[in-house]
């Protein structure tokens, strides 16, 4: 580090890192820079940018990893960004040298995004990856004459096995990168001189780079408004059909590359690879499903297992952290705020990491086999209908774990609309955080019995309620697709790549990448709602909160054992919870959910659980006063159960209301770090708000309905 | 015939692609006239077809398949 320091006026050199999909870029990216990554934001797009330092010989310099594409023309947001940055388009992202990375396997698709490359006037060297495979499959490729006919650096490596990393490194510290003129000219493909008024504009110095721009300049909203407003003008005026000038280019330099590669390439024998055989039975139409649905269940259980370790740890250190703080710092608002409201308003946040950090690594490890692409392969068809992508069941089943890694991961998606509906749903899927909540309420109200002998009723019960989740995915999704409008035409065109061992590191470090992404984006609205909820439940109306206190005080001072004591506490802190903000708003809104089966008191654990649904729980055992370990869920269990209406003297907890409770529970967005997130992934506050309207209304009209039938 | 009337492993050359806003994207990926392909999967219910071109596995669905015109070898 010193060295760098020692020269601040020496501007860091930055290479950007491009290739096609599944070539191994990301090895290599994680290879050069190690932990010195770093995730940022492109303006205008929720593609995540990765950064990375690498330092070599004492020199540092910045590698950006950019998404994987096939070519520079943009069909998603991932592809908007690499043709912003190598059409150079933002001075901060304007990288000095770019490394290509073609696997050698698929050497002609990756040459066509290499020389278009070349045609931009980039400074580039190419690498090529996977060099073991290569040999697996009898292909040799002549270095030399590639190097020859491309005029640019080539580098043999094969990252999965760290072989040629420090070439890489070396080519770059000799800054070995060259830009030998265009592979093919843009007039041997349409009427350059029109372009000539778009390369003063924009002071480009080639014409490809020129009709780059005027192409699909429009689909990058990065651009400024006047750039913008100038390209939509010059294409009313323009004598170019860019269309055909794009289809003409395509095949030119196809041509061109199969003329290169019948040069460059031996291929000794033809090999089908033996993963067809894997293939059969994976993408077999019954054991492929069952395959799927089984490796779901193993993911499942090994979060379920897994996750609650950490999870229960990091519970117990932010309860003993409040506890410490209490008793540290001088009594008042202050410490209470910190000890009430922002240690466990953190402790909210960090508490999801063990799942999201779980699911991310299970996710990763799919997609690095090549499994992730045959399940979208086999899902596509069943997707379809409702308006969904095969790439949506990624989200969807994440989110039956916790909605959060599957809102995330839904941003693979393509076309916008089936994006958009995506990220809508998710949240649908009954998550891990409502299980607490599903399994008090079905041991209130359904017999532990078995019907037909081995079926339990309670299990049933939960079956039910999961199922009813997928239904009002599928319901919603549906009708979403109806709503909601886009030009995009949906496709699928995906690789299914050869079968390989998972990159641990690579594993690794997707999921520390990503629970940072998560803690740093959604942490800040998680905290800052958490402590709007605590002031709420805190504080209330002064005169009667301060009577309460005064009475407890007074009790207190005449109690005789500690049992009483904790007696008189339990009732003054549901006293002071009833008279809180939220209290009263919990009175506020009974009139509404009066319909539901639901009084105030159930009110106000609607509103406090509007958090994170697992509130809901100690919420309950708050209001009702209930003492011991409030995790205990047969002492909440009783106690809910001994509970009577004082108007109708019946039970309060009766069916009705426990099932309508439930379906309510399946159907409402009650937890702000999916909003976070969703906020996040969708650049503002509009779909965020109007899944909460949305999924609030179902939840409503749900729970009448049940309440409706069972009362 | 079109490459979504194949039957699982047909190989078949490509002569020419239909007009589509998708066909230069199928180009790209390399499914251009003289290639040769091969079916290798269907997915259940009528869902994508896996082909192999080259030295990969490549999946569209009918649709897509269906703007490439064929001819069977």
């Amino acid at each position: 580090m010193a060295e760098t320091l020692s020269s601040p006026l020496t501007k860091t050199l930055k290479i950007a890192l491009i290739g096609n999909p599944n070539v191994g870029k990301t090895t290599i990216f994680n290879q050069l820079t190690g932990l010195n990554q770093k995730i940022g934001n492109y303006p205008g797009v929720t593609v995540d940018k990765k950064k990375g330092v690498m330092s070599y010989q004492g020199n540092s310099y910045d590698i950006i990893d950019l998404p994987g594409t096939y070519s520079l023309y943009p069909n998603s947001e991932d592809e908007v960004i690499v043709h912003r940055v190598l059409n150079q388009l933002s001075e901060v992202e304007k990288p000095d040298f770019v490394l290509m990375v073609i696997d050698s396997v698929q050497l002609s698709r990756g040459l066509f995004l290499a020389t278009q490359l070349i045609d931009l006037g980039l400074n580039l060297a190419v690498v090529l990856n996977m060099s073991d495979l290569a040999e697996k499959s009898h292909l040799e490729i002549k270095t030399f004459e590639l190097f020859k006919k491309l005029g640019v650096p080539i580098l043999r490596t094969d990252a999965r096995h760290q072989k040629g990393i420090d070439q890489i490194r070396e080519l770059i510290h000799q800054q070995n990168f060259s830009n030998p003129g265009p592979f093919i000219e843009a007039k041997e493909f349409l009427d350059t001189n029109e372009l000539s008024d778009v390369r003063e504009f924009f002071q480009l110095d080639n014409d490809y780079r020129a009709y780059q721009l005027l192409r699909f300049g429009l689909k990058d909203r990065g651009l400024s408004e006047e750039k913008r407003t100038w390209i939509l003008n010059k294409l009313e005026s323009v004598n170019i059909d860019l269309e055909a000038a794009q289809l003409e280019e395509t095949k030119i330099r196809y041509r061109k590359i199969s003329s290169v590669i019948q040069q460059v390439l031996v291929k000794k024998e033809t090999v089908d690879a033996e993963e067809s055989k894997l293939d059969k039975v994976l993408l077999h139409p019954v054991w492929g499903y069952l395959i799927f649905g089984g490796i779901l269940l193993m993911i499942f259980q090994a979060i379920f297992a897994w996750a609650s370790v950490p999870m229960d740890l990091i519970d117990g250190f932010f309860a003993d952290l409040s506890s410490w703080l209490t008793e540290a710092l001088p009594e008042g608002p202050i410490a209470d705020l910190l000890a009430e409201g922002v240690i466990p308003g953190i402790g909210g946040v960090v508490i999801f990491i063990p799942q999201i950090a779980l699911l991310f690594g299970f996710l990763a490890i799919l997609e690095d086999t090549g499994y992730m692409s045959r399940v979208v392969f086999l899902m596509d068809r069943w997707m379809r209908p409702f308006g969904l992508h095969g790439k949506s069941i990624v989200p969807l089943v994440s989110g039956v774990a916790c909605a959060i890694p599957g809102v995330m991961a839904a941003r693979n998606i393509g076309n916008w609309k089936e994006k958009m509906i995506t990220i809508m749903v998710t949240p649908l899927m009954s998550c891990s955080a409502r299980l607490p909540v599903y399994i008090i309420l079905i041991g209130l109200v359904v017999p532990n019995e078995h019907i037909l002998g081995f079926i339990n009723l309670q299990a049933l019960a939960l079956l039910g309620l999961y199922l009813l989740g997928v239904i009002g995915v599928l319901a919603t999704a549906y009708g979403l697709k109806t709503i909601l409008k886009t030009d995009e035409k949906s496709f699928l065109m995906v690789e299914l790549p050869t079968y390989r061992t998972p990159r641990w590191k690579d594993v690794l470090l997707t999921m520390y990448n990503k629970s940072l992404t998560f803690v740093t984006a959604a942490g800040k609205v998680i905290l800052a709602i958490s402590i709007i909820l605590w002031i709420l439940g805190t504080y209330g109306p002064p005169s009667t909160m301060d009577s309460i206190r005064e009475d407890r005080d007074a009790k207190i001072a005449l109690a005789e054992t500690p049992e009483q004591m904790e007696e008189i506490e339990m009732e003054a802190s549901s006293a002071l919870l009833e008279n809180s903000f939220i209290g009263i708003m919990g009175r506020a809104i009974e009139p509404v959910i009066q319909p539901l089966g639901y009084d105030w008191k159930i009110g106000i654990a609607l509103i406090a659980s509007f958090a994170a649904r697992e509130v809901f729980v100690s919420t309950m055992a708050t209001i009702y006063s209930i003492g011991g370990d409030p995790e205990d869920d047969a002492t909440i269990r009783e106690t809910l159960d001994r509970q009577i209406n004082p108007v109708t003297g019946n039970k309060v907890f009766n069916k009705a209301t426990a099932f309508s409770l439930m379906v309510f529970y399946v159907f409402a967005m009650q937890c702000m770090s999916t909003l976070a997130v969703v906020y996040r992934e969708t650049k503002g506050w509009k779909w965020p708000l109007i899944q909460t309207v949305y999924m609030t209304s179902l939840a409503y009209i749900a729970a009448f309905i049940t309440y409706q039938i069972f009362s | 015939m079109t490459a979504d009337q194949l039957s699982v492993s047909n190989t078949a050359t490509i002569e020419t692609l239909q007009e589509s806003p998708l066909k230069v994207n199928l180009m790209e990926l390399g499914f251009l006239p003289g290639k040769k392909i091969t079916l290798k999967h269907i997915a259940p219910g009528n869902g994508p077809m896996a082909f192999r071109l080259d030295e990969t596995l490549l999946a569209l669905r009918k649709e897509e398949a269906a703007i490439i015109q064929v001819k069977i070898v």
